[in-house]
């Protein structure tokens, strides 16, 4: 019998197991941050609360250094502790702004919806034709109109560029529930874009040429 | 090795442009795609749309401040414990 038999789990040819320390903490979060506050910003609406929330989150992960194993995924550990964070202290019952019918979720929205309006002609780019005309703000708005369950997936898909099973561990779901969750989020998405666009007049019909100012 | 049909490629869509099939499936796509100019601009105009939605959803401004504050919580934590012990 060796006594490396009694070394901790993960020690065997390296430092030992050991709690992180706060310094490594933050260095661990720091390139986090700014995936964080977006994250916490389209979940919360609210760019003070998005602020209040990161930190709160950062202050709970802290707290909770004993719970998180050095070498393991530490973005998904701290992403949770923010989700939850949002959940139980931001969020909003009331609901402003555009809102998605959970019940239109059409395929190829905005590619029908352009080619209608005429965006497609002339171009082999259509989509960056219309993408171009869609501000930064008309798709916060348009993510800001998804239901929180669609809303929280898509936030970690797009924010982050995670793998499904990511996401899934994030929010302590099932695979199969961040799929379905995030396919029809895509296209509620795409008709809350499409609305927007046309209620800001960005996207609507094109002119018919008549040349004369509105 | 069986072709996908115009319907069968679409229902992967999604899982196509996020790399979530296995390499067969992700191939029997894009062989599909190579071979059909209809669904590959419908493909194409879907990852466009999706990469331009990343842009602009990831491109927030994060506070100055917010670094330092949360150095400042981190160190104000720290102290506490040190002097509680």
């Amino acid at each position: 019998m060796s006594v490396d038999a009694v070394a901790p789990v993960g020690a065997a040819g390296g430092a030992p197991a050991a709690v992180m320390d706060a310094a490594a903490f933050e260095a661990a979060l720091t390139p986090l941050l700014g995936a964080a506050y977006a994250t916490a910003y389209h979940l919360t609406r609210s760019a003070a609360d998005a602020e209040d929330a990161v930190q709160e989150a950062a202050l709970n992960a802290l707290r909770a250094l004993r719970t998180f194993t050095p070498g393991t995924n530490f973005r998904a550990w701290f992403f949770r502790i923010l989700v939850n964070v949002v959940y139980s202290r931001f969020r909003r019952t009331k609901r402003e702004g555009t809102r998605v019918e959970l019940e239109e979720a059409p395929e190829l929205h905005l590619y029908m919806q352009s080619a209608a309006a005429g965006l497609h002609a002339g171009t082999d780019d259509p989509a960056s034709a219309l993408m171009d005309r869609i501000d930064r703000e008309a798709v916060h708005a348009a993510i800001a109109a998804l239901p929180d369950e669609y809303r929280v997936v898509a936030t970690l898909y797009f924010v982050q560029d995670l793998p499904y099973q990511e996401i899934a561990e994030m929010l302590g779901v099932p695979v199969g529930t961040v799929r379905s969750r995030l396919h029809r989020g895509r296209r509620l998405l795409q008709r809350a874009l499409w609305r927007i666009a046309e209620e800001r007049g960005i996207a609507g019909p094109p002119a018919t040429g008549t040349g004369e100012a509105p | 090795m069986t072709r996908l049909t115009c319907e069968e490629a679409f229902a992967r869509l999604d899982d196509f442009l996020d790399r979530e099939l296995d390499a067969a499936e992700m191939r029997l796509v894009q062989e599909h795609l190579d071979a059909c100019a209809a669904c590959a601009g419908e493909f194409r105009f879907e990852a466009t749309v999706l990469g331009d939605l990343r842009a602009k959803l990831t491109r927030i401004d994060v506070p100055r401040t917010l670094l330092a504050k949360i150095s400042a919580r981190i160190a104000a934590v720290e102290r506490a414990e040190r002097d509680g012990h």
